[in-house]
C-alpha cells in the first residue's frame, strides 16, 4: 500500500511551513536584490556530463540519475552553482561583467535523511561572475552575513578560510601523491587522530608536520594567522595568507567583523573551489547554515574563463533557527445572515488589507465563536442587519 | 544545542571507568556518575556541564545531531558508524582491534584464499570495506553478537570482530588470521560545536591529551 506515502528523505510543506519558508524567502531575495543581484532559474534536471565537469565524479552516488529517451543520463540538481556556471558560459559570454545572479531552487541528493537533512531540498544563494580580488570575496561574505542578520541571527558565526594555504603546503611539501590523497581524504572526514598518525610516519620537515597537523584545528581573530610560521618558507601558501589577512580587512570596513571567525578547518567538500571559503553556523542548530567560497577554474571547464565567487545557504536548517516571523496580517472571520451585506463589509476589510475568511454556511454567531476559540489572531465579525 | 552547557555523551559499559578516571584525573567533576542510576543525565550547573549516559552505539548520532557537543566513544563503533564527526584525540585507553578470525585449520590460509567465503559479524562496513579493499569477494552475514558461533554451527567459514585478549576466541576453537585496524578510545565533537565553542573545546582536548600523554594508564 503505497497510495498514501511519499518517497523517503521528501516532505510535504503544510501552510505553517510555507509562511516561514516564504518569509526567508522574501528577506533573504531582498538582501540579495539591495546588492544588485538578479533572479535566475535553472532546470531541475541536467545531463550528467554538466553536473560532473562540475563537480567531479566523487559525487555519483549522491545524485539521482535516470534516462532520457535517446539514451542520455539525466541528473536531477544535487546543488545549483555547476547549473549557474552552464548558465553563464551558454548565454552570458558577452555579458558586461561582473554579473550578479542569485536563486532559489530545490536541489536533489540521495542522503541519509535526518533532521533538517531531506534529499529534496531548497537552496537560496548568490553568484558573482567575473569578479576577482578581495574586495569581491568580501562582498559574498558580507551578503551573507546580512541575509542571516535579516533573519533575526546574532550569535551566528561564518568561519573564513582560504583553502590555498593548505593545498599548497600540501602540494609542495614534496609527500607522494598517495599519501596526499590519504591526507586529503582524512581531513574530509575530519579525522584528526589518524591525520596526525599519518604525518608522524612522514619523512618531511618536523615544522611543516606541525604546520599540517594543526592548520585543522587553528580557530580564531586575525591572530591565529601568526601561529603559521612554515607557510612564510612556501610562496602561494603566504600569498593565500596575505589574500586572507586582506578580506579580513575588507570586512571590517563592510561592518560584519564581529560575526567572523577564521578557521582554518573550513576545507569545503565540492572540489571546484579554489581561494577563500566560508560557512555559516548557529549555536543553535548541530548542521552548517551555509557555505561557499571562490571557484575561479569551474568557469573555463565549461568554456567560459572567468572567476567567480558565491554562496549557498540551506532554507531548512535556516527555518529551524529562524527568529523573525514577519508580522501576520489581521485576520478575520466574517459571518452573518445576509450574504450581500456580508459581501460589501469583507471588501471593505480586504481592501484596507486585512484577511477576511467568510462564513459560508450561515452559521449563528455562537457556532462561530466556538470555531475561533482554537484560533490565534483571528476576530470575528458578525454582519447582522436585524438589529 | 544548549548555548552555555558542553554537553558530553558518554559510553556506558567497559569505557566508563577509565573515562571517570580520566576525568578525575583532569579536575571535571565525576560524583554521582553511574551507570546504575536511574537518571540518563548528569548536570554539574557551577561547571556549567553536563553528562549523558548513552550506548556506545548512540554516542556518534548525539554528537552529530547536536545533542551532545562531545563524546567519548571508541573507534570501533565510529568506523562502523561514518557519522559527520570530528574526532578530535585519541584517549588511549580500552585498546582493541578488528581481526578475522577463523577456525584452527584455516590458521595458514592465505588472503587470496578468503575469497568467496562467509563472514559473520557485527561490524558489515568493516567487514565489506576491509575486503573490498583486498579486491577480495566476500558474503557477510550480519549478527548482533555470540559471532563466535556462526562458525561452530557451519553458518559462516570466518568471523569478523573485535577482540582485546583473544580469549574469547580461544575459547570457542578460533583463531586470529588478519588484524585489519587496531581501536582505542577517542573524543569526537559536533562540527558547529567545536566552531561555536572553540575556545572551551579546543582547552579541554589539550588537557585531555597532555593526560594521556602523561603516561597514565587508564
Amino acid at each position: 500500500m503505497k497510495n498514501r506515502q511519499i518517497p523517503k528523505g521528501l516532505r510535504d510543506l503544510l501552510p505553517d511551513d510555507v509562511k516561514t519558508k516564504r518569509s526567508i524567502e522574501n528577506k533573504a531575495g531582498k538582501t540579495f536584490r539591495s546588492y544588485g543581484y538578479e533572479e535566475v532559474i535553472t532546470p531541475a534536471f541536467e545531463f550528467l556530463e554538466v553536473i560532473e565537469t562540475g563537480t567531479g565524479r566523487n559525487i555519483r552516488e549522491d545524485l539521482f540519475l535516470f534516462m532520457d529517451r535517446e539514451g542520455g543520463i539525466l541528473s536531477l540538481r544535487p546543488e545549483i552553482t555547476v547549473s549557474i556556471a552552464r548558465l553563464a558560459a551558454t548565454h552570458l559570454q558577452d555579458a558586461v561583467l561582473p554579473q550578479r545572479l542569485f536563486y532559489n531552487a530545490n536541489v536533489f541528493r540521495h542522503v541519509q535523511p535526518q533532521i533538517a537533512q531531506y534529499r529534496e531540498f531548497w537552496q537560496m544563494g548568490i553568484e558573482l561572475l567575473g569578479a576577482s580580488g578581495v574586495w569581491a570575496d568580501a562582498e559574498v561574505i558580507t551578503v551573507a552575513v546580512n541575509t542571516l542578520r535579516e533573519m533575526g541571527l546574532q550569535d551566528f558565526k561564518i568561519s573564513l578560510n582560504q583553502i590555498a594555504i593548505f593545498n599548497s603546503l600540501l602540494d609542495d611539501s614534496g609527500i607522494k601523491s598517495e599519501d596526499k590523497q590519504r591526507i586529503r581524504f582524512l581531513l574530509e572526514c575530519k579525522d584528526l587522530v589518524e591525520l596526525s598518525n599519518v604525518l608522524d610516519g612522514l619523512d618531511i620537515d618536523e615544522r611543516l608536520k606541525e604546520t599540517l597537523a594543526s592548520l585543522p584545528v587553528l580557530h580564531g581573530e586575525l591572530e591565529v594567522l601568526e601561529r603559521i610560521p612554515y607557510v612564510e618558507s612556501d610562496r602561494n601558501a603566504s600569498l593565500a595568507v596575505e589574500e586572507l589577512r586582506k578580506v579580513y580587512d575588507a570586512l571590517k570596513i563592510c561592518g560584519v567583523i564581529d560575526n567572523i571567525v577564521i578557521d582554518m578547518g573550513v576545507l569545503r567538500g565540492m572540489d571546484y573551489y579554489t581561494g577563500i571559503v566560508f560557512e555559516g553556523y548557529s549555536p543553535q542548530l548541530g548542521y552548517g547554515l551555509l557555505g561557499g567560497g571562490r571557484y575561479d577554474r569551474l568557469m573555463s571547464q565549461f568554456g567560459f574563463p572567468c572567476p567567480a565567487t558565491g554562496f549557498a545557504v540551506g532554507m531548512e536548517r535556516l527555518a529551524l533557527v529562524m527568529k523573525n516571523r514577519e508580522q501576520e496580517t489581521k485576520r478575520f472571520l466574517l459571518g452573518g445572515t445576509d450574504f450581500q451585506a456580508m459581501v460589501k463589509k469583507a471588501e471593505e476589510l480586504r481592501r484596507q488589507g486585512c484577511i477576511v475568511e467568510m462564513d459560508l454556511e450561515g452559521c449563528s454567531k455562537e457556532k462561530l465563536e466556538t470555531k475561533l476559540k482554537t484560533s490565534q489572531n483571528c476576530h470575528l465579525i458578525y454582519v447582522d442587519n436585524s438589529k | 544545542m544548549q548555548d552555555e552547557y558542553l554537553t558530553i555523551a558518554l559510553s556506558k559499559g567497559n569505557l566508563l571507568k577509565p573515562t571517570m578516571k580520566l576525568f578525575a584525573g583532569i579536575g571535571l567533576p565525576v560524583e554521582g556518575v553511574s551507570e546504575e542510576s536511574r537518571s540518563m543525565v548528569f548536570s554539574y550547573d557551577k561547571e556549567n556541564l553536563r553528562y549523558l549516559m548513552c550506548r556506545p552505539t548512540d554516542v556518534p548520532t548525539y554528537v552529530e545531531q547536536g545533542a551532545a557537543d562531545l563524546g567519548i566513544v571508541g573507534k570501533d563503533v565510529i568506523v562502523e558508524q561514518a557519522k559527520d564527526v570530528f574526532e578530535m584525540a585519541d584517549l588511549k585507553y580500552s585498546y582493541c582491534r578488528f581481526v578475522v578470525a577463523g577456525p584452527a585449520d584455516l590458521k595458514d590460509i592465505e588472503l587470496k584464499e578468503l575469497n568467496y567465503k562467509r563472514v559473520a559479524t557485527k561490524f558489515p562496513v568493516v567487514a565489506e570495506r576491509f575486503f573490498r579493499s583486498q579486491g577480495l569477494q566476500v558474503e557477510i552475514i550480519k549478527l548482533h553478537g555470540n559471532i563466535e558461533l556462526a562458525p561452530l554451527m557451519g553458518m559462516a567459514d570466518i568471523i569478523v570482530d573485535i577482540v582485546s585478549t583473544g580469549r574469547t576466541l580461544r575459547e570457542n576453537n578460533l583463531v586470529e588470521l588478519l588484524t585489519i585496524m587496531d581501536s582505542t578510545t577517542r573524543l569526537i565533537s559536533n562540527r558547529v560545536s567545536y566552531r561555536t565553542k572553540h575556545h572551551r573545546i579546543q582547552s579541554l582536548i589539550e588537557t585531555m591529551q597532555d593526560f594521556v600523554r602523561g603516561g597514565e594508564v587508564l
